[in-house]
């Protein structure tokens, strides 16, 4: 996996103009969105192009130049969103933010128009359709995609797990749960853990029920049954 | 899980959300899923002046990954209750 924007090339041969894409790891084609430019940075708008939307990345390509490309992956877009707002860009587009690597200083003037383009700096990039009605079903497909690329679980050890031994008070003897702790672990389901709230109950629900088993919370009328000469306010 | 059950009762509540590159990004948060990707409604940018490219967008889908801090409004926290949420989490792995 290659953090950050990159160039990108790879077309098919079969004329259709698509891009290459690794299905041997699963990668899929989830959208294509045809007349669309791209502006990286600070940079000038290119186009035309079309946008290759797969399982794992974003990918523009030219379609008057096939040497030019682009691809970022979704592990590396921090956000997206739909821009509408005229002074923020000149045409609404999506917006993304890309993550790169914190080598060197964040310096913006790698990302001037006449000089070298370092394109594994580039930070921000807008994709700009030209049927601006399309950004809804272009917002919700870059969600889907960033929900397919979760952050890689690394192997946990089994042992030495030093997150788990932690300490909450000095008369603690064991952390991991002798008798003492079954009250607390009487919810296991992930969805329930705070105070066994089903999801739909706020945090304000209060955990325990009161008891109360005082005569002067009966009902007024069984007491008026039971005892017709005391006086009641 | 805690978090992830935590942040859907705040769904509709107004937060901040600072990212590791130090972005802040105020807004109402509209859903969250168990990776802690957050949406928002309706967000600004804190400190315009620093990141001028944000400017009010409607919606917008943040990384759980890129998050540093979600700022919480002070009535929605209950401190003991997420406390002893916290602490049992721990316990039981």
């Amino acid at each position: 996996m290659v953090a950050g924007l990159r160039e990108f090339a790879l077309r098919s041969r079969d004329g259709s103009g698509k891009p290459v894409l690794d299905e041997s790891n699963g990668e899929e084609l989830m959208h294509v969105q045809p007349s669309v430019a791209v502006a990286l940075g600070n940079r000038p708008v290119e186009s035309p192009g079309t946008l290759y939307i797969t399982s794992r990345k974003l990918i523009w390509l030219s379609d008057v130049d096939m040497a030019k490309g682009y691809a970022v992956d979704f592990l590396s877009i921090s956000l997206h969103a739909v821009s509408r707002d005229p002074e923020a860009y000149s045409s609404p587009c999506i917006y993304a933010q890309i993550e790169v690597g914190e080598d060197e200083d964040d310096d913006d003037s790698d990302t001037e128009s006449t000089e070298v383009l370092d394109l594994s700096k580039i930070r921000e990039m807008r994709l700009v359709p030209s049927d601006s009605t399309q950004l809804e079903t272009m917002f919700d497909v870059f969600c889907e995609c960033a929900e397919l690329n979760p952050e890689p679980v690394e192997e946990e050890e089994e042992e030495e797990e030093s997150g788990h031994n932690w300490v909450f008070s000095a008369d603690q003897m064991d952390v991991r749960g002798g008798d003492e702790d079954a009250e607390w672990q009487i919810s296991q389901s992930p969805t329930s853990v705070i105070g066994h709230s089903n999801g739909d109950e706020g945090l304000a629900q209060p955990m325990l029920e009161l008891q109360i088993n005082d005569q002067r919370f009966e009902d007024a009328e069984e007491m008026v049954h039971e005892s017709e000469t005391k006086d009641h306010h | 899980m805690l978090f992830f059950s935590y942040f859907k009762d705040l769904v509709g509540q107004e937060v901040t959300v600072e990212l590791k590159n130090d972005l802040a990004i105020r807004g109402t948060l509209h859903s969250v899923d168990q990776y802690l990707n957050i949406k928002l409604e309706n967000t600004k940018v804190v400190d315009q002046d620093k990141y001028p490219h944000m400017l009010s967008v409607r919606n917008c889908f943040i990384r759980g990954s890129v998050v540093r801090y979600v700022q919480l409004p002070k009535d929605g926290v209950d401190v003991d209750l997420l406390h002893d949420a916290a602490r049992r989490e721990a316990r039981g792995g």
